[in-house]
């Protein structure tokens, strides 16, 4: 998935679920939208879905810090880059 | 210290409509707000009572998202009627964030939706040996369902961040909410109380008095006609859905800033029958209305009404009677306000002290709907089954609940 793609999909989800219309890339989330905690854990399914597998629970803590958009879909390439390179010294 | 508490501002969400205006129209026309029960694909074809007391009207919600994402419908009706008296009341910003407005709200078991939803996931998951569909269960499901859940969506909503009091006591929930927030601002611990209960549409509700044998099916092809309370035919009680809110402030805060006093809660009680959990119980009973007229200083004769609980229960309406013919003979009109709506469990006792306040202010007494034949039983109160034109300066309101739990409120309007 390109950055770009990612991007667009991380906005539909923002759009379907948060009903948060065109955010700037690196508004801070919480203090522009009330993105809370309970958000986080609804936007980890989201992502889980994105991805086509399961966020371990270590995973799922490196979330937490995440404040922007830009840094979703940072997490998100981190996460796929690090499974596609276990996968690759399997 | 005893302070005397006033209400200032109220509001419900009921089967026979919503707000001051509709509800009064269909208490003067004798409007019924029982439905035909809706077909829920799990429990509505095995359920023999096939009426409902329906919220069927639109609600104009205004509610972001950021509210909306913990709320089930049952904290809907709680935020918007508390929305409602918050408006109606009066009171400044500061004060309902202040720590000195508190809330006594609640249902009697959550969201019965949400929690439905989560068993589907459940036993779907088991059923379907799918290891990974609890993951479907949402993060907000057990806000949404949790027993205070009507409650704290409210704190949130509005930011008030005085004490939360959540019974879930069946059918005396609002009753006790109004009476622990009466005795709340009554000592001192809080200056205004926002106080109420909410219940959400819920056929689990519905099948556990239907295998009771408790709920009416004698008149499915007519819901309007049922439930009776007091009446020769009457059958069982009707389940019901719909949220109720009054807001309770120390008489002098709430003189000294000129706010519409609507009425005075002078008393309050509740006790226990002290064994069996389903049976209505005569000397218990009898024991809260008296511990009520004690509580608020006055004799049985002082009061002019009484809102009787009155399921329409074959037992439970004729020991009530008896309750009221042991402690205040027949001296006080008695109405039954469930004939209209049916039962609409947490939230009865806040909505039918609101209806009760609204006969208070327009000087009338409304019948109980469906009180063709008074059963003989029953007979020895003072039924009301016209309208009745004439001030009520006091108004007893009776609750009681599974569990053996009673309530009584008694209301007094001010000179």
């Amino acid at each position: 998935m390109t950055r770009q793609e990612i991007e667009g999909e991380i906005l539909s989800i923002f759009r379907r679920e948060f009903e948060v219309e065109n955010p700037g890339m690196d508004d801070n989330l919480r203090e522009a939208y009330g993105f809370d905690s309970i958000d986080a854990i609804e936007l980890l399914l989201g992502i889980e879905k994105l991805l086509g597998f399961d966020l371990t629970q270590e995973e799922k803590k490196q979330a937490m810090d995440i404040r922007t958009i830009n840094q979703i879909c940072d997490y998100i390439e981190r996460i796929a880059q690090a499974r596609a390179a276990a996968a690759g010294k399997k | 210290m005893e302070r005397r508490v006033v209400i200032t501002a109220c509001s419900a969400i009921t089967p026979i409509g919503h707000g001051r205006d509709r509800i009064l129209e269909s208490l003067l026309k004798g409007i019924s707000g029982v439905k035909p029960l809706k077909e829920d694909e799990l429990l509505s074809r095995f359920i023999h009572s096939k009426v409902y007391g329906t919220v069927d009207y639109p609600i104009d919600y205004d509610f972001k998202r950021q509210f909306r994402k913990t709320m089930a419908p049952c904290a809907y009706y709680a935020c918007q009627v508390a929305k409602e008296v918050l408006e109606q009341s009066g009171l400044p910003q500061d004060f309902i964030t202040s720590g000195k407005l508190g809330v006594a709200f609640g249902s009697i078991h959550g969201s019965p939706l949400t929690q439905r939803d989560i068993y589907r996931t459940f036993f779907g998951a088991l059923a379907d040996k799918d290891d990974k569909a609890y993951k479907t269960i949402g993060a907000v499901d057990y806000l949404k369902s949790m027993v205070h859940t009507t409650a704290v969506n409210i704190t949130k909503m509005f930011g008030i961040t005085g004490r939360v009091i959540s019974s879930g006591t069946a059918c005396t929930t609002s009753s006790q909410s109004i009476g622990y927030g009466y005795e709340s601002v009554k000592f001192g611990m809080q200056e205004a109380m926002l106080c109420g209960g909410a219940d959400e549409y819920d056929t689990i509700t519905v099948a556990v008095f239907d295998n009771l044998l408790a709920c009416s099916t004698a008149f499915n092809d007519e819901p309007h006609r049922t439930p009776r309370p007091f009446d020769k035919l009457r059958d069982g009680l009707v389940v019901a859905e719909g949220g109720g809110a009054v807001m309770l402030e120390e008489y002098e805060f709430a003189k000294k800033r000129g706010a519409n006093i609507i009425a005075e809660v002078i008393g309050f009680a509740c006790n226990n029958n002290g064994g069996d959990l389903i049976l209505p119980n005569l000397q218990g009973i009898t024991n809260t209305l008296k511990l009520g007229l004690e509580n608020a200083k006055i004799n049985p004769e002082d009061v002019d009404l009484i809102s009787a609980h009155a399921t329409a229960t074959k037992m439970g309406d004729i020991i009530e009677a008896q309750a009221i013919a042991n402690v205040f003979g027949n001296n006080p009109y008695v109405v039954g306000l469930k004939g209209y709506m049916g039962h609409t469990m947490a939230a009865c006792g806040s909505i039918e002290t609101i209806l009760s306040l609204y006969m208070m202010q327009e000087g009338f007494i409304a019948p109980t709907l469906n009180l063709e034949e008074v059963d003989e039983r029953c007979a020895m109160i003072k039924h009301v089954q016209k309208i009745i034109q004439q001030p009520v300066k006091t108004i007893a309101v009776q609750n009681f609940a599974f569990g053996g739990v009673n309530t009584i409120l008694l209301l007094r309007k001010i000179s």
